[in-house]
């Protein structure tokens, strides 16, 4: 007789392992194709931030006059998730779940907590600037919906990445992280550049029902574009699943993480060379104005100069790393590369040359490319196994804070320094603390990573985790189609 | 396929992998929810519907 439960069951078996989200087996190898398509969690990450810091932000002051300082605090309400970035490494490394899949669902998670902020964002910018039967409501309401969207959005952001570069680190082997973190970075900058163009074409002529509709635009497509991402990236694995539940603490595990040689240590670097690079992002543009006079499309090409150094960087970090070169040695070379260049920043200002500027900045791009990929590369090389999560979040943490209070930092400075009634102050005046001030934290990051450089790779970053795999990846063309 | 007790007819996961798989299903409705409610109370505030 004709087994109907059986045939239904091979049937629905194989179509299951066709249609579910995750993969049956875990590969040795895993092909470009796959690690491109994981990358693509980069690109929503760099809409994101693209989204806020950039288009938003003018948006919020010009078209809906919002006051400017309460645009800068809500743009700076994110910040406030990056040092949990560590505590969410940390639960995506001890996940406990039956599906035996600990990556995956943070990323669905955040990248539901993305949706969310987008999906509420646009109402609330109208709200808090009083459009239509708005300007009767209660000021609590805009106020706290804005902040709660961008909140949201920057939870996911800080979740998605952190676990997204966690699960990348899972899949390649040692030897390949340093072309997939130059991958990865790629990913970001391609995305901030491409969203960019595309919210400044989209946005050229604004409406409120155009702005609903771009960042309403966008939470759909981080959801379809970070779907197409993790489909199938990570794949079940039963022992996990199975083994008894274990209790770690998050303060057990950081100890047990700070307790490695030289992990403190590289993130005080990543902290300072992060701070020293970062304060430039937002004041490079201004700079070239007052002081050099260049036209806003001149100073707009500054930036994409310097986006194009740091994309030499990661290529030249990708090659130089991937064929063996220490990571530490990349994130000195950055450093000292950085020094010079905010030095020539400041040179430019004395003789007023516009290509010397562009120049500096070509090179403090390639610089912060350089120290960017060292660090991220050293911070996985330097993760045990079961702790990447955790590492990748204390390299986010630190990395995200630095930056963020780096930018802060810069303008209070600049604004200070502008407001303070001394005589005698030039039109660069504001500026020359600032970039001594990058160059000194960048001379401070090299002198505390050289103790790194010159200590035993082997025993501080080097493969710790041969002996200890936890997954015995398979090869994928051998293995069977899971039962 | 094996013919092991745990595994519930049709999808073949187990309880505890069947009951999972809902809890995801469960969670993204409740956050779905949750944001359409405050998206339409938000909308309501600007323009105001049904008078």
């Amino acid at each position: 007789m004709f087994d109907y439960k059986r045939f239904a069951l091979g049937r629905i078996a194989s179509f299951g392992t066709r249609y579910m989200p995750f993969a049956d087996v875990a590969c040795k190898e895993v092909p470009l194709s796959r690690l491109l398509r994981l990358s693509l969690f980069q690109v929503t990450v760099g809409m994101a931030l693209v989204l806020m810091a950039g288009t938003l932000n003018r948006v919020m002051i010009v078209e809906l006059r919002v006051p400017a300082t309460l645009v800068a605090v809500m743009l700076a309400l994110p910040l406030v998730f990056a040092p949990f970035r560590a505590l969410i490494g940390f639960r995506s490394d001890s996940h406990r779940s039956a599906l035996g899949l600990r990556r995956l669902p943070y990323i669905w998670k955040g990248t539901m907590l993305q949706f969310g902020g987008f999906a509420i964002m646009p109402f609330a910018l109208l709200v808090l600037s009083g459009y239509g039967e708005a300007v009767d409501a209660p000021r609590w309401i805009g106020l706290s919906a804005a902040a709660l969207s961008f909140l949201l959005v920057g939870a996911g952001v800080h979740m998605v990445q952190t676990v997204g570069l966690a699960l990348a680190t899972d899949l390649v082997p040692q030897a390949d992280q340093p072309r997939v973190v130059g991958l990865m970075y790629v990913m970001l900058l391609v995305g901030m550049i491409v969203s960019a163009f595309a919210y400044g074409a989209l946005l050229d002529t604004y409406t409120p029902g155009r702005l609903i509709q771009v960042i309403q635009g966008s939470a759909v497509l981080t959801v379809a574009v970070n779907g197409i991402a993790m489909w199938k990236q990570e794949a079940r694995n039963r022992s996990r699943a199975a083994a008894p539940a274990q209790e770690f603490r998050f303060t057990d595990a950081w100890a047990r993480l700070a307790g490695r040689t030289g992990m403190v240590r590289l993130l005080a670097v990543i902290g300072l060379g992060t701070a020293g690079f970062g304060m430039a992002d937002v004041l490079l543009e201004p700079f070239g104005g007052q002081v050099l006079s260049m036209t806003v499309a001149q100073t707009t090409r500054l930036t994409v100069v310097l986006a194009l150094g740091s994309l030499l960087g990661f290529g030249l970090a990708s090659r130089w790393l991937g064929r063996g070169g220490r990571a530490m040695d990349a994130v000195c070379l950055g450093a000292m590369i950085g020094i010079p260049a905010f030095g020539l920043v400041l040179a430019s200002a004395v003789i007023l040359s516009a290509p010397l500027l562009v120049g500096a900045t070509l090179l403090a791009g390639f610089g912060a490319g350089l120290f960017g990929h060292g660090t991220l590369t050293a911070t996985m090389q330097a993760a045990p196994r079961e702790q990447i999560g955790l590492s990748l979040g204390a390299w986010g943490a630190v990395q995200a804070t630095a930056a963020g209070l780096a930018i802060a930092t810069g303008g209070v400075i600049r604004d200070l320094v502008l407001a303070a009634p001394a005589a005698g102050t030039t039109a660069a005046s504001p500026y020359v603390p600032v970039f001594a001030l990058e160059g000194g934290l960048l001379l401070l990051a090299v002198i505390v990573a050289l103790p790194l450089r010159r200590g035993d790779p082997a025993a501080a970053f080097g493969p710790v985790r041969a002996g200890a795999a936890e997954d015995p990846g398979t090869d994928c063309s051998l293995a069977a189609p899971g039962p | 396929m094996s013919n092991d007790p745990d595994k519930v007819w049709p999808t073949g996961l187990t309880l505890r992998e069947a009951e999972e798989v809902h809890s995801y299903l469960i969670d993204g409705t409740r956050v779905f929810g949750v944001i359409a409610l405050i998206a339409h109370l938000l909308v309501a505030v600007t323009t105001p519907w049904l008078g």
